[in-house]
């Protein structure tokens, strides 16, 4: 199954500007919040069908 | 010798360019940075080229493959690994390329013209009969049916089909999807429709399309794949390697497989014992920013002692380089010391995407 997680924050606790896909609770890929990534849109298009990404893992 | 002549014809916007005139990328299918046997849908196999469903009770596998007509050394083949002779309306097995936005800009795609477009290739088929291809804008709220026969099995043969470019629609001229040309090897009723009109639809072939999988062991071979501008299919626009190779990697990059110790364009600076971050170069400049793939294990090397890194977060991304930092699984890291990335073994590989 699909799903997304977050990614940590870096050292500086700044947030992450990607997100992991999870494919059967393993990691992918990393995305980055880009429109023009194809893989962006997908995860887009998976949260306006009402899924929400699961948080980080504290670090 | 003075030059005398010039052709106006080829001075026009319409002309058709002897060189750089083919706006597929690999159409020869030499470029293979994948190197994989696909069997699912929405899986890249040679580069550019995307296999996009695979809907049967049968199956099938895409590869590169060195049969090839006269003038070509790669093709891609499709092999069908389990038969479905039945075909029901919800089966379809196609295959397809997105070509950039950029690289359409000049054809005139959604406005007032007369203009045309041809796509020619190379196929050989063991299974002989008629077969779609088909055309299609970003949204595929656009959509043109063209079909070609396979006449005799097992046997190379060019085909060409000529189309109008669509005066209708919305066609993105920037980084995004341009025209998809999508290849069609198995369809039922639902991607059935009318050849030769622009409409909205999500067809893929007509009624007559022909069913590769009819048989076990069917093999599709298809190389030489050319769409340029104008009413005339010319001869294959053949690229340096380079060259080709070059335009493969704005849309995807790989590390790793050449030994069990490949070093990656990456310069990281440990934070604490578990922690650390760097700057990944790219190879060249990417259509977007790209996503991040990796397979097996790495290792952060400072010379004297690797660290082992399973895990990996590349974020602050740009369009040549990007920041790649650890996300967890790594120890013994000292604080503020440079650090080299290395694959672990020959299976490793980093891999960065921006297809279409």
């Amino acid at each position: 199954m699909i799903t997304y997680k977050h990614c940590p924050p870096d050292a500086m606790n700044l947030p992450a500007t990607s997100i992991f896909k999870m494919e059967d609770n393993a990691v992918v890929m990393c995305i980055p919040f880009d429109p023009a990534n194809t893989d962006y849109q997908a995860y887009l298009k998976w949260v306006a069908e009402g899924n929400t990404p699961q948080p980080a893992e504290e670090t | 010798m003075a030059l005398t002549v010039v052709d106006q014809g080829l001075l026009g916007t319409n002309a058709q360019y002897t060189g750089f005139k083919n706006r597929i990328i690999n159409g020869a299918q030499v470029i293979n940075q994948r190197n994989a046997t696909v069997t699912t849908a929405s899986t890249f196999v040679t580069d550019r080229w995307q296999v996009d469903n695979i809907s049967t009770s049968g199956s099938v596998s895409f590869a590169q493959n060195t049969t090839a007509p006269a003038g070509f050394t790669y093709s891609l083949k499709i092999t069908v690994t389990s038969a479905d002779a039945a075909v029901g309306a919800t089966d379809l097995i196609d295959f397809r390329q997105w070509i950039e936005g950029y690289n359409i800009a000049d054809m005139g795609f959604g406005t007032s013209n007369s203009n045309y477009f041809t796509c020619s290739f190379w196929v050989n088929s063991s299974q002989t009969g008629t077969y779609g291809v088909s055309f299609r804008n970003s949204d595929s709220s656009r959509v043109y049916v063209s079909t070609y026969t396979v006449n005799s099995a097992s046997t190379w043969e060019q085909k060409t089909v000529t189309i109008p470019v669509d005066t209708s629609g919305t066609w993105l001229t920037d980084n995004s999807r341009g025209i998809g040309i999508a290849f069609t090897v198995m369809a039922g009723s639902n991607y059935q429709g009318t050849a030769g009109s622009w409409g909205t639809t999500n067809n893929r072939t007509t009624s007559a399309q022909a069913n590769l999988l009819a048989t076990n062991g069917a093999t599709f071979y298809i190389t030489g794949v050319q769409l340029e501008k104008g009413s005339t299919a010319t001869s294959f626009d053949y690229r340096p390697y380079g060259t080709e190779l070059a335009l493969c990697l704005r849309y995807f990059q790989t590390w790793g497989g050449f030994s069990n110790q490949d070093y990656i364009s990456y310069l990281g600076i440990g934070y604490n014992s578990t922690t650390l971050e760097g700057v990944l170069t790219f190879q060249q400049i990417m259509r977007a920013q790209p996503t991040l793939a990796y397979t097996n294990t790495f290792q952060f090397n400072d010379v004297a002692t690797g660290y082992n890194v399973t895990s990996f977060i590349l974020d602050n991304v740009g369009l040549q380089n990007a920041r790649l930092r650890t996300a967890g699984g790594t120890s013994g890291i000292t604080g503020y010391r440079p650090y080299m990335l290395t694959t672990s073994n020959v299976n490793s590989r980093l891999q960065l995407s921006a297809e279409l």
